[in-house]
């Protein structure tokens, strides 16, 4: 328990220090929502044309944050090791959060030093860069 | 800097903002009277929008919004309906109790001829004598944090839960006027677009801080990735922690249908696909997304549903679970 206790002197009260500094960022925040509305007012987002169960357009696309899930599903062969590749597609993102959700009970050891950190980085470097690319991969397909 | 100087230029800035929004307003507002009063003056009827209710996935042909923004007619004084008289009861009836106040406490001090206690202190005792609390609250208040917990990247997640908050708040303006069936929703928006005062500021500061709110808790969980602050003993924290992010997914992909536009019909339509290629529940999950096999009216009342009571009670349940396990055993210490 020796690291929830602190001393003094690396440590500033909850309140008002710390209390003090999340105010500061609030305030920044609401700056960047006004900004926002005041853009709303000039040029509000809009809404395309009513929805129509019969009229497929052109270009289906989900929100952004799933397009690079989206475009991983479109461009898998058809069949990938004898197993469908579209099932293949759905599974693997489902394992993946599996994983994530389960990840600190696999990952147990205290950290040792500061090269496992570099690691880490380096591993969440390579996986947002391949996510963002995929992201504007099916943006501009 | 100090404390006082810079909430001075951080409320500078958005007093300076605020002008600049009403501003805006004003002379919007002003050309778009001097457009009106050379067109027609009448206004399309909202109540009367083109529905076919016989047709089997009944599509809605909404009037054209032509309308005045409204806020507009109240900033050039001509619309007295209801904000005028609110404002003015506010405005002078917080003068009068301000000025009553004054007496009373002058009057008090001169009787009584000891120093006037404020009435905050005096709430605190009362409260304190009958509760007990302000033992428990300062230690809660006192409690230290440590000093690494300055860093900005720390603030990720709390920035997060600020977005929440304002998802909420302008969410709920938001359900004021939106109506979840397939005949209103569309025209509904149109008309928090075009009629509501600051509708369509509210609507894209919902949409925006969606989308940020989406960045910022990846990035949170980024950081406590990379940190691994995710080991003994905070496990539990990382769980729920995911589960939230999964929340604000859901969050984001039952919102995105409510406007009942093209794209939003047809980006579910495509996302339940999705879900119904997992294998063995696939089909399950597809119905109880979709309510049916099509997405239809029913499917536009779940995702509100979903969108406006489950997920944000769930939400709100896992964010307390998460800051409480915070709280309980402080930020995770970095090598």
């Amino acid at each position: 328990m020796s690291e929830i206790e602190h001393s003094n002197e690396d440590s500033i009260p909850f309140y008002p220090d710390h209390v003090r500094t999340e105010f500061y960022v609030v305030l920044g925040v609401l700056v960047v929502v006004l900004i926002i509305a005041i853009a709303g007012m000039i040029k509000p987002i809009g809404i395309g044309e009513p929805a129509d169960p019969l009229n497929t357009p052109q270009h289906v696309k989900p929100e952004w944050y799933f397009l690079a899930l989206y475009q991983i599903l479109k461009k898998i062969p058809p069949i990938v090791l004898g197993i469908q590749g579209k099932i293949i597609g759905v599974v693997i993102p489902v394992l993946l959060v599996g994983l994530i959700f389960i990840w600190p009970f696999l990952d147990n050891k205290p950290d040792k030093s500061k090269r496992i950190y570099w690691i880490r980085l380096a591993f969440v470097i390579v996986a947002v860069i391949t996510i963002i690319a995929l992201t504007i991969w099916g943006e501009v397909s | 800097m100090k404390f006082s100087r810079k909430v001075f230029f951080i409320c500078l800035t958005m007093l300076i903002l605020t002008t600049v929004l009403l501003t805006t307003l004003y002379t919007q507002g002003r050309a778009h009277q001097l457009a009106i009063s050379s067109d027609t003056p009448t206004s399309p009827d909202w109540g009367l929008a083109d529905v076919d209710l016989s047709a089997k996935n009944p599509v809605v042909t909404p009037p054209p919004p032509t309308e005045d923004t409204c806020l507009s007619c109240h900033i050039l004084g001509q619309n007295k309906s209801l904000w005028t008289p609110l404002a003015r009861w506010i405005l002078f009836g917080g003068l009068g109790l301000v000025f009553a106040f004054g007496i009373y406490r002058s009057g008090i001090t001169w009787v009584t001829k000891s120093p006037w206690k404020p009435l905050t202190n005096r709430a605190a005792d009362w409260v304190d004598d009958r509760y007990k609390i302000s033992e428990p609250l300062t230690k809660i208040l006192k409690k230290p944090v440590p000093k690494y917990a300055l860093h900005w990247w720390y603030c990720l997640g709390g920035i997060t839960a600020f977005l929440f908050v304002v998802q909420g708040i302008t969410g709920i303006f938001l359900a004021f006027y939106y109506k979840p069936t397939p005949e209103s929703a569309y025209s509904s928006i149109q008309y928090i677009e075009s009629q509501v005062y600051f509708g369509s500021a509210i609507r894209a500061i919902h949409h925006w801080c969606a989308n940020g709110m989406i960045v910022i808790c990846v990035a949170h969980m980024l950081r406590v990735f990379i940190m691994g602050a995710y080991k003994r003993p905070r496990e539990l924290n990382w769980v729920s922690g995911v589960l939230l992010l999964v929340f604000t997914l859901v969050f984001g992909f039952t919102g995105y249908l409510l406007p009942w536009d093209q794209r939003a019909f047809w980006a579910t339509t495509v996302g339940s696909e999705i879900a119904g290629a997992i294998p063995a529940i696939g089909n399950l999950a597809l119905i109880f997304l979709r309510v049916g096999w099509n997405v239809t009216g029913e499917t536009l009342s779940r995702f509100y549903g979903l969108h406006v009571i489950v997920v944000p009670l769930a939400t709100v349940a896992f964010m307390g679970a998460h800051f409480l396990m915070i709280r309980r055993q402080g930020i995770a210490k970095p090598l």
